[in-house]
This record gives structure tokens, sequence and C-alpha cells, in this order.
């Protein structure tokens, strides 16, 4: 009932506005966008036969399709589609992991497959099929709903909805392989605002996710048929000389287990769900305020996510912290210095029902080019992670620590831009071992150097590089040595695009014999019209292991080919 | 004379025996912090009875929850609790959800607030206590049995490296990128297995998307360790001749795995014991700039 008032709303604000079907001229019509479609195939042989020591990493074959034209009438209508889909599922996480055989309903809502189409008008937008609609960062955005619902946006008010399944019922299969299982999952979604794009936005959002304990059999063993209620409201100011000020804040209340009893203990965010006893209720926000400008920016952010906040639009977002993060970026030396910095910190526990963790975290890049021969990149990353142990005599403590430095020479001769480039990096892992007090240290070099020649008068673009990657942990030493070169040019009057690459390493663990690995890859990409292009990646792969491994001498092929054509729309004269 | 006293004591023992139901309560030292999935795990809790001599008799649970200085901070509210029967066979086994019934715990001050917010206790050591109670004047009938465990809730993995949204040298990447990330806090008893999975996502893909939907082109078991470097032996060339991605875009997490290879934390977050995702792309040094 409610979907259909949605359309009639939708059609009367289509039907109603007299100015554009009261035109005289006819309606220009125009589409863009693409489709195509693009087959990939893998292969692996393993040797000797019968060793399982590398496992395949792609589907053998998979075919992926993708429409996306948009059709626009006029200035005001537009039908935009959004059909991606494939052939074979291959999930691995999330609550289609493991699935084989799917049937209409799960092909349709997969996060692999997108079935979207969004006819808009004006102010008015008709969400239909697969949607990833983002709210705010707090209420949803992650997961992708197939459903209904509007966007309606006169003058500056907001008013979304959306309805829909973001997963389908999934049985529980013990396998092998084993199929976790999943219910279906019924979400809504709302907000009401009021925005000034580049001025002001205030909005209310609300998200729930409700699951159907009824959608699966059998039912999975060990996720439960959950619930979660999410309502934030949202406020973003931005006024001259770029400055800014975002805020939003936002409280869920969450049931992870639907078939625990209801009680009137808890407190819930009623009448949108009741409280279970294993329902949470709690609190999030975030706070972010800064400037902007060409050469200089300063930000600061706070975010505050409480131990018991969830919300069905963020699966993966982690609970239980406090982070500060102020950042900066400033050009100087007349724009020929250009800095990138952060620090932060996080702290996680902030409700004390684990153990108290604190990270800090600090990013540094820096960038000179003092002359036109030379520049210089410098970058540097902190992150130290502190918590107590719980029952064990020393608590944990991890650092990692990152310098790199990369000069660069450039020169021009008569015919050729020569660039030679040197990376170094150096990172070190320190980590207390949680019985002895011991600091384990991991020490890694990492030395590139890249000779990059670009021909003025040809077109082709080669490089060159050598690279040297030492690891260093007690009872383990890793060499690698790496030589590559790729070549890029253009042929058939630039309809052709190929690149072409080899690699080869040398990897050597303490004092097993050397592992051998090439790598020969190529891209072809054909212009066959002016709209139509056949796109064709190669690549193969093989590795020897050194006697590091049981059964000595294996090796392993691999290869992935990939093909397909795109179809460019374009009406445009 | 003697012997007619003996054989009175000897009655009255027998009687005060026949009387009580005797319990034995078994509780797991470090129980799920999420007092709710205590209910779902029958390891967690159990009480065990045995009344010879009383068959079909009727108690209640008197359940506490107590601090180590015996400060009761949850009970259970006697005039809601379940009215119990003795087994006829003369043994009865209850679980967490009988002993502890949640929707009749009555928690006090900050043990209450974080119970409803969090849906767990503060970290710390705590006693359960329990004794049976008759159903109407909650008369004891057997002796107090208490247990003391230690409830922390569990942290999943924070990733380190390649830290989020970090864009890494094609180069350097083509031949061995380095995985790092903080350990399960608190340490579990077993060594953990971290899961490591590494997603391409495709042009048309959000990255939470792509994690939910491909074959991950790395997944690999670490056990214990919190580093791991990668050969990805991949030609990381331009998703496509149109680029509509400047770079190849991967989204990687870790899940953290028990000696039993499942998640160690399934009711908690998104029950898959899967530290939050982030992304990182490769491109050229260069365009860091």
């Amino acid at each position: 009932m409610r979907n259909k008032t949605i359309v009639l709303f939708l059609f009367v604000v289509f039907v109603c506005d007299k100015t554009s079907f009261a035109q005289a001229k006819p309606v220009s019509f125009s589409v863009s966008g693409t489709a195509g479609v693009t087959y990939e195939g893998y292969g692996l042989n393993r040797n000797p036969s019968g060793w399982t020591g590398y496992a395949p990493r792609k589907p053998w074959n998979q075919v992926r399709f993708n429409f996306t034209p948009t059709f626009k009438f006029g200035k005001n209508l537009s039908l935009p589609f959004n059909f991606n889909f494939a052939a074979i599922p291959t999930n691995f996480a999330g609550p289609y992991a493991g699935i084989k055989n799917q049937n209409f309903g799960q092909f349709i809502t997969n996060p692999m497959n997108s079935f979207g189409i969004n006819p808009k008008y004006k102010w008015a937008e008709l969400q239909l099929g697969t949607q990833y609609l983002k709210y705010s960062d707090l209420s949803t955005g992650d997961i992708g709903i197939f459903g209904i619902g509007v966007d309606l946006r006169p003058k500056t008010w907001r008013f979304k909805f959306f309805t829909g399944i973001s997963q389908e019922g999934v049985n529980y299969f013990g396998g092998p392989p084993t199929v976790t299982g999943a219910y279906k999952r019924k979400n809504w979604m709302l907000q009401i605002g009021n925005e000034v794009e580049g001025k002001y936005l205030f909005a209310v959002n609300l998200a729930k996710g409700k699951d159907v304990p009824t959608s699966s059999a059998p039912p999975p063993l060990t996720v439960k048929p959950q619930e979660g209620v999410v309502i934030s409201i949202v406020a973003d100011a931005y006024v001259d000389k770029g400055i800014y000020f975002k805020a939003e804040a936002a409280q869920s209340t969450f049931t992870k287990d639907a078939t625990t009893p209801t009680t009137t203990l808890l407190r819930g965010l009623k009448p949108f769900i009741d409280p279970h006893t294993s329902s949470l209720t709690d609190f999030a926000g975030q706070v972010s305020a800064g400037r902007k400008s060409a050469n200089f920016d300063i930000g600061l952010m706070m975010k505050y996510i409480g131990a018991g906040f969830q919300t069905t639009g963020y699966p993966y977002l982690q609970s239980d912290r406090v982070d500060y993060t102020l950042n900066t970026r400033f050009n100087a030396w007349k724009k020929k210095m250009n800095v990138v910095a952060s620090v932060g910190r996080r702290v996680n526990n902030v409700k004390n029902t684990a153990l108290r963790a604190s990270q800090f975290i600090g990013n540094l890049n820096w960038f000179t080019q003092f002359n036109e021969h030379w520049s210089l990149n410098v970058n540097y990353n902190n992150f130290g992670f502190q918590s107590a142990s719980g029952i064990n005599p020393y608590g944990i403590k991890n650092v990692s620590n990152d310098l790199g430095f990369n000069p660069t020479f450039t020169w021009t001769g008569k015919k050729i831009i020569h660039l030679v480039s040197l990376s170094y990096n150096y990172s070190k892992y320190d980590e207390r071992d949680v019985m002895t007090g011991l600091t384990t240290s991991n020490n890694t070099h990492t030395a590139l150097l890249t000779y990059v020649p670009t021909y003025l008068e040809k077109d082709i673009s080669p490089d060159f590089s050598v690279l040297y990657f030492y690891n260093d942990v007690p009872l383990a030493k890793i060499k690698l040595f790496t030589i590559s070169s790729a070549l890029s040019m253009t042929a058939a009057k630039k309809k052709l695009r190929l690149r072409g690459q080899l690699q080869y390493t040398l990897g050597k663990l303490n004092s097993y014999s050397s592992s051998n690995n090439l790598i020969a890859s190529c891209n072809v990409d054909l212009k066959i019209t002016k709209k139509l292009s056949w796109n064709t990646f190669l690549t193969t792969n093989y590795f020897k292991y050194g006697n590091e491994i049981s059964p000595s001498g294996a090796n392993y092929l691999e290869s992935i080919s990939r093909t397909g054509f795109q179809y460019r729309f374009d009406t445009k004269k | 004379m003697r012997k007619l006293f003996l054989l009175i004591i000897a009655f009255f023992l027998f009687s005060v025996a026949a009387a009580q139901i005797n319990s034995n309560l078994v509780l797991a030292a470090q129980p799920p912090a999420q007092l709710s999935e205590w209910g779902n795990r029958r390891e967690v809790l159990m009480l065990i009875l045995s009344a010879p001599g009383a068959v079909g008799r009727q108690f209640k649970i008197k359940a506490e929850i107590k601090t180590l200085d015996g400060t009761v901070i949850g009970s259970a509210d006697l005039a809601k609790t379940t009215t119990f029967t003795s087994n006829p066979s003369g043994t009865t086994i209850l679980f967490a959800g009988d002993v502890v019934p949640l929707e009749y715990m009555m928690f006090t001050g900050k043990y209450k607030t974080s119970l409803q917010r969090t849906g767990k206790l503060p970290a710390d050591n705590y006693m359960l206590c329990v004794r049976l109670v008759g159903p109407t004047d909650y008369v004891p009938l057997g002796e107090e049995q208490c247990k003391t465990f230690y409830l922390a809730s569990t942290q999943l993995p924070i990733l380190i490296k390649p830290y989020n949204e970090e864009i890494l040298d094609g180069k350097m990447a083509q031949t061995a990128i380095t995985f790092r990330w903080t350990p399960v806090v608190p340490r579990p008893s077993s060594p953990v297995t971290y899961r490591l999975q590494v997603f391409e996502v495709l042009p048309t893909q959000s990255p939470v998307q792509a994690l939910r939907s491909n074959q991950p082109l790395l997944d690999k078991e670490i056990l214990a360790a919190t580093q791991f470097i990668w050969q990805p032996q991949l030609a990381f060339a331009p998703v496509d001749s149109n680029e509509t991605r400047k770079n190849p875009t991967f989204i990687w997490t870790i899940q953290s795995l028990d000696k039993d290879k499942k998640p160690i934390t399934q009711t908690d977050g998104n029950g898959e014991g899967r530290s939050e995702p982030i992304i990182f792309y490769i491109g050229s040094l260069r365009k860091n700039n």
C-alpha cells in the first residue's frame, strides 16, 4: 500500500508540471553511458600432480555484464540504468558466503549484482531496484538494498525514503564447503532535511533492518535473527573562506538475538523496535571542523562510537572507540613544496567492557621540487598500539614505523626525456611478547631503482626497474630480487593500444634454495569504432619454490585472461 | 542405648539430606562478555541438581552476581523467575538461560547502565552465586554455590598496514606487500588464527560490496603472527583501458578464528569475526603528491 502511494505521488509530480509538456518544440533526446560484457578465465596448473599447496584465487570462468545508459528526455527527465551482474556467485564474506546455487531472489540481492533504475524528473527521483544509498556516516551507507524508494528535493527540502531487502534467506549447509547461512533482512530508511549545497545541511535520518526468523531452513547455527534501528541528526555548515563545520549524533538500538525474551528493563527506540534481553542502546557522534584553501588546509576530526552502537547499514563498523585526528596540507616555497600530514589517536574500550587499548597514528608526506631536475619525496608513518593483556604478565605493545625517501632526477635530451627514480623504504615492526616481555623486531628494507625514458618523436614508452627487498625477523630472513620492464605503444592510427610487462623475481628464505617467479602480462585495447572498444588483458605467472616446502620442486603456472567489449552510448553531436 | 542414639542421628541426617537439593555449579572461567550469549552456549554454565528422595520438589533459583569484594551488582527477581520441579530421575541440569534469566535480573548503578548500552558488564573479575530456595517463601533449600569468572570483551584486530587509502608504489607492490594488524585482545588461551583476505574492488563496485561478493585474491591463514608479507604475483595493470578508476583498488580485512577455525566473536559486531576493512590503492608514488 505504501509503495503504491509513493508511485502515485511520483506520477502526480511527473504529470502535473505544465511547463515541460506544454512546449511546442519536440523534446530533445540523448543517451550516454556504457554497456558491455566481459569474460574472465582463470587457469592453474600445479606440479607435482596432486599437490594442493597453492589454491586458486579466481573463479575458473566468469562473465560480467554491465548496462549503464542514461536516457535523457528534454531538460528535466532522465532515466539512468545501473545493471551490473555476474553469472557465477563468488561470495566469500558476508551473508552469501559459500553460496553456490542461488535462487532468483538470492541472485537479485547478491551484493555482486546490481539492478537499479532511477527515473528522475526535476527534483523528484524514483529509486527502483538495487541501490547503495549513503544517508550519513553513522546511519546507513555500506549495503546495497533491492527495493523501492524516492529522493525528493523540492527547493531546499530533502525527503528520502527507501525500503527493500538487503539479503535473502540462505539455508545452513554443513558442507563441504560449509554455508553459514543467513536470514532474510528487510530494510527501511528515511531522511528528512533541508539543504543548500555549499552552505548548510540539516537532516534527520532513520534506518532500520529486521531479519525474518522463518526465512531459512535449516537456519544458521551461529547467526541469530537480528533487528536494529538507528536515528541520527546531521548538521553541516560551510562559511566563507573555506571554513566548514560538520557534526552528526546518532543513537542505535540493536537486538543481537531476536529469539531472546522481550524485556521492559532495557531502553529502546520505541515505537521502532521492542527491546529484548539481547538489545543494546548506545550512542555515536562525530564532529569535524576546519578550513580549506588553495595552499593551506587544516582540519580536526573527532569520532566516538559507543561500545553498544551498531547499525545494519554499516555491518563492519568497529564500535567502542574514540578517534581524534588533526590533518593538514600546505604548499610552500612557491608551491614547490607540498606537505600532507596527519596525527591522531584512537582509544578503544571507552565503555570499559574490554581491556583499554590506545593507538597513536601519525603520517607525513613531504614533497619538494628543488629545480627542474631534482625532486624529493619523504614519507613517514607511525602506528603504535598498546593494551593490557588480561591475565598475561605483560601488556601488548606493537609499534610500526615506516620511513621512505624517493629522490627523482629528470633531464631532457634531444629526443628523450629521461627519468631516474630511487625509492628506499625502511620499515620496522616491534612486537612485545605478553608472556616473556621480550620485544621482537621485524625489519624490512626495500630499494627500487626505476628508469623511464620518454621518447619525444616516437610513440613508445618503455620503463625499467630493479628492486631489492630484505626482511629480517628472528628465525626468518627473506630476500627478494626483482627486475622488470614494461613497454607501452599505440598502433593502427592510435586505434590500438598495447602494453606488455615482464617481471622476474628471485626469492630466498633463510638458507633454503632460491624460488623463481616469472610474470608476463599484456593489455591489448582496440577501438573498433568510435563507440565500440575491445579490451583484452592476459597475464601468466610461473612460480617455482625452493626446497623450503615439500614436495621438493613444487611449482605452478597461473593464468588470467580477461576480454570484453564495451559500447559507449553517445548521441551528442 | 548407644545403638538407638546412633540410629536416631542417622535417621535425622537422612531426613535432612532428603529435604535438601544438592547442587553443583559449573561455570566457564572466561565466559562470553555478552551476557545474552550465555544462554546460547550450554558449555558456559550448568547447574547440576540432585535431590534423592525429593522427587517432584519445587524450587526457584536465587542468582546473584557480585564483585569480588562481595558487593551484589545484580540479582534475580524471585517474584518473576521460573519455578522448577526436580526431575523424577533424581538429577536436574539447568543452563544459563534458567539460572541467570536476563529478563528478570536486576542490575544496579553503572553495571545496569553498561549492560543496557553494551550488553556487557565492565571488564573485571566477578562471582556468580546461586542458591535454591522455596518457590513461595524463598527459604533456602541447599547450600549457596559460588564461582568466580572473568569478563573482558574480545577486541578484534585493528588493521595497521597498509593503512587506510594508502597508495602503494606499483613496482614495489608487485614484488611484496606487507600486512600488519594488532592482535586479538585479551589474548585467548589458545593461539588465534588470523585469516587475511584481500579483495580486488572492480570499477563498478563499492569497497564493501567487493568484500561481500568477490573471491579474495589472497586468502591466507596465519597462526598467532600479526604480520604477513604477500608476494602478489600479479600484474597491476589499469582496471580497463578507459581507466574508469585511477588506480587498482583493493580492500583487506582480518578474520580472527579460534582453535576450531570458527570466528572468535560470532555474536558481537558483524558475527563473522572480521575486523573493520580498509582499502589501499596501487599506483605510482609520484601520484601521492
